[in-house]
């Protein structure tokens, strides 16, 4: 198989992810999301984003030959994808389906900055345990789980910081010390990865060719195992904590833009309603 | 409204300090921020001289080709010893000192956090410092490993002499001042600032400053592990850092410059944030873009963790490692390059005062900016390759160290001086200093460049006499006797401004930030009242009470919110 054969013929229909994504649009467009273009659109893309990474060759590829190509699955659906779908959330649904009592107490669990940080930076640590790592790819049930369970901890994690709901998300400061933290856990995995020595997933090393594109990989992009490996750890190193850097420089823009407590006090007592965020 | 200005509470315990004796106990025993952060000046500015002299040295003995003024070995010391006392014993503490002089004062505190841990910090420097040079005096001299001490040469079997072992008992002793004096800086700008003092007004310099801090706090441990790992290897036998035995050499080199690429920041953002006084004041405008000088700061602080590597292209770490080490490496120019556009937009269209200490901060900026460029140029993996160990780096590290950090620390010296002795420097001597300076800076290092693409190594003796190096070797000393000529005057200023500079009195720059509204030197007690801040300049509100920065702003008496 040449290697455009392989980019049409390599997409693997998994259910786990499909089922989500059916599920997703269905609540979207009952929430009445529809309404409002904006929204829409970064919804639809962030579904969109999920379904492809896990169905299209890069997850063929990264289930099969090569754990730099998982890795840029992986930062796909646990850090930019769960944005897509906070972003295109829509607030007023989001406000009344949280003022119900157990959704709200729910989130309220889960969306506790502890929590969300353990869980995003936990799952990430877990999930590369060369054994359950290795255990997944094999299990076709455990591989759905591995998937859904990215997108569904990457929303936890980003909740605290971009919940639809303002009054649920930190104060801008706790943010930015919040992605910040997860930066520094993520670098860690990055770099024990990038310098650990070739070879600590073992189905990596020598995968079964079924597509027949494993000489393509080793002798045309001589990416040996090796150079796979360091791949993976920088691509979650580097563009990894990139996401996470921007977005604490959002969180210290949103800070500065805000008002002083002094200057929104005096505003206040003076008859000018500021409307604008909390200070910290 | 005086009603309301807030009042520094009693401290129940008095602190010693200036007023009650001014003997020598009164310094040693201090644990006032003002005598510690003096004696840091003071301290620094000998490990200058001796750093300056031992860079003398090294560009005599390289004035003309084959040269046997020094002996191969007596050379390594001197760079190895140039090198770890301007970056440990002169710029960094410098940069602490005045910080831990100007930190409490613009916040409106009385003193730092932990008092007594400062004049551990100090004294840990000091004594750090002395025991790195009493190596000097065993039989087996200096360190002469270089300032990195690549493992395996500075391992046993390849350094028999005591050298590196001073080296890394000596660093680890100052090492943990640095740290403790982190600490003290992070816990003091975070609980001590002064009503309405919130974070968002925090002067640049604090804001730089606590950058930093955090920076050492996350650091210095790398690099003190690395020490004591080092330490079992050269005295237990141990064997991490030896290949034979199973250690790692690189292993060294990832914990070296672990710490040692934000210890470049460490070195250049408290530089940044001195700039960011100086200009606006001598411009006569605020900062622009304040936020964006502050936000920046914070964004090369998390980048410079992860960068590391590019010191290391030429080790063999791989393509794909050193591809993405250069694009994170090129992304650091981005928020610096925020930096430089805020700094000179300040200056754009404002009234500027050419003194002496903007004079300096302008020089910053474009000394910098080439160390920037060249910095940019060598994050490209080819180009390093080229170039790494050659005379192209010290020029590099040199504008940016001394075209850097160093030009803002003499701005800051010559804007602070008045606050920290109640005299003026003489600006006719000031400007002698400054173009010395400059002439002799530019003279002694751009040249190095061109020396480096031609081939020239770093860290070698002596060369042969190939075409042009002789000459241009030449002009490179003859420009750093021009620098040692411009310090001396420096020196001459300060004595003499000492004894006959003229009364500075409270704010002769009419600067904005809070250090500016007590006496000239500060009395112990810093402040008799706090001015209310309401703003990021409080003595501009406080003198133009009708235009103030924030008009909405109303005065907070109670705790700090922010």
């Amino acid at each position: 198989m040449n290697i455009s054969e392989f980019l049409t013929k390599a997409w693997s229909p998994e259910p786990g992810v499909i089922a989500l994504a059916v599920l997703f649009l269905a609540v979207f467009i009952a929430a009445g999301g529809l309404r409002d273009r904006g929204r829409t659109a970064l919804f639809g893309a962030g579904v969109a984003l999920m379904v492809l990474a896990v169905v299209s060759p890069l997850g063929h590829l990264g289930r099969n030959y090569l754990l730099s190509a998982h890795m840029i699955q992986h930062i796909l659906l646990l850090l930019v994808v769960p944005l897509f779908i906070l972003f295109g959330m829509p607030k007023g649904a989001a406000e009344r389906a949280l003022s119900w009592r157990p959704a709200g107490a729910v989130m309220r669990a889960l969306g506790n900055p502890v929590v969300a940080w353990t869980l995003g930076v936990g799952s990430m640590w877990l999930w590369h345990v060369p054994s359950i790592h290795g255990a997944a790819i094999a299990s076709d049930r455990l591989y759905a789980a591995q998937q859904v369970s990215f997108v569904l901890v990457g929303i936890i994690f980003w909740w605290p910081v971009f919940a639809p709901v303002k009054a649920r998300r930190l104060t801008h400061l706790r943010s930015t010390l919040y992605l910040a933290s997860a930066c520094l856990g993520c670098t860690i995995l990055g770099i024990l990865l990038t310098f650990a020595g070739a070879g600590m997933y073992a189905a990596y090393l020598n995968p079964q060719d079924a597509a027949g594109i494993l000489p393509y990989l080793r002798n045309d992009l001589c990416i040996t195992p090796g150079v796979d490996q360091q791949i993976a750890g920088l691509t979650m190193w580097v563009p990894g904590c990139l996401i996470y850097l921007t977005a604490s420089m959002i969180t210290l823009a949103q800070w500065y833009g805000s008002p002083e407590a002094d200057v929104e006090a005096a505003a206040q007592g003076g008859g000018i309603l500021s409307g604008r965020g909390k200070t910290v | 409204m005086s009603s309301r200005i807030p009042i520094v509470p009693e401290s129940t315990e008095p602190l010693p300090g200036l007023g009650e004796n001014t003997g020598l106990l009164s310094w040693v025993a201090s644990i006032d921020h003002k005598q510690i952060g003096i004696m840091y000046l003071i301290g620094t500015l000998i490990y200058f001289v001796i750093g300056g002299l031992e860079a003398l040295m090294i560009r005599t003995q390289l004035a003309k080709p084959g040269s046997e003024l020094l002996s191969p070995e007596m050379y390594n010391q001197l760079f190895t010893m140039h090198g770890t006392t301007m970056i440990f014993f002169v710029v960094m503490p410098f940069l602490i000192g005045v910080g831990v002089y100007l930190v409490p004062l613009m916040i409106g505190a009385r003193d730092m956090a932990f008092p007594r841990l400062n004049a551990l910090s100090f004294w840990l420097f000091a004594f750090g410092g002395v025991l790195l040079y009493y190596s000097f005096f065993t039989q087996s001299g200096a360190p002469d490993v270089g300032w990195f001490a690549y493992a395996p040469l500075s391992e046993k079997p390849f350094s028999l002499n005591n050298g590196p072992t001073y080296w890394a008992l000596g660093l680890l002793v100052s090492g943990i001042g640095s740290l403790i004096s982190g600490l003290n800086n992070v816990v003091t700008i975070l609980t001590m600032r002064t009503p309405g003092m919130t974070m968002r007004r925090l002067p640049l310099f604090v804001w730089m400053m606590l950058v930093t801090s955090f920076l050492l706090v996350f650091v210095i441990p790398i690099i003190t592990s690395a020490f004591v790992m080092l330490l079992l290897d050269r005295l237990l036998g141990a064997t991490f850092f030896t290949p034979a035995f199973g250690g790692s050499a690189i292993l060294w080199q990832h914990f070296f410059w672990g710490f040692g690429h934000p210890e470049v920041y460490i070195l250049v953002l408290p530089a940044f944030g001195i700039v960011s006084e100086v200009i606006p004041v001598f411009s006569r405008k605020p900062i622009y873009g304040y936020e964006f000088v502050a936000g920046s700061t914070v964004a090369i602080g998390l980048l410079s963790l992860g960068v590391w590597a590019h010191h290391m292209f030429a080790v063999g770490l791989g393509n794909v490692a050193n591809a993405y080490f250069s694009l994170a490496s090129m992304l650091i120019a981005i928020p610096t390059g925020i930096k430089v556009l805020n700094w000179v937009s300040t200056m754009w269209g404002g009234r500027i005062n050419f003194a002496v200490p903007m004079l300096f901060a302008t020089a910053f900026i474009i000394e910098f900016v080439v160390g920037g460029l060249s910095g940019v140029a060598i994050a490209s993996v080819p180009i390093d390759w080229v170039v790494t160990d050659s005379y192209f780096i010290v020029a590099h590290f040199h504008y940016t160290i001394f075209g850097g950090s160093l030009f803002a620390i003499f701005a800051g010296v010559y804007y602070w001086f008045p606050k920290f002795t109640g005299r003026m420097m003489s600006e006719t001597l000031g400007k002698w200093h400054f173009w010395l300076t400059v002439v002799g800076f530019n003279m002694t290092f751009f040249i190095q460049h061109f020396l480096g693409v031609m081939g020239m190594p770093r860290r070698t003796y002596t060369y042969h006499d190939m075409p042009y190096w002789g000459s241009m070797n030449l002009i490179s000393t003859i420009g750093a006797f021009i620098i040692a000529l411009s310090v001396l005057v420096f020196i001459w200023n300060i004595i003499v401004s000492l004894r006959k500079g003229e009364p500075a009195g409270d704010n002769p720059w009419k600067a904005w930030t809070l250090e500016w509204a007590t006496t000239s030197p500060p009395p112990v007690y810093n402040f008799k009242l706090v001015p209310p801040v309401r703003g990021r300049r409080p003595l501009w509100d406080l003198a133009h009470p009708d235009s103030p920065d924030e008009p909405d702003a109303k005065i907070v008496t109670e705790g700090p919110n922010g």
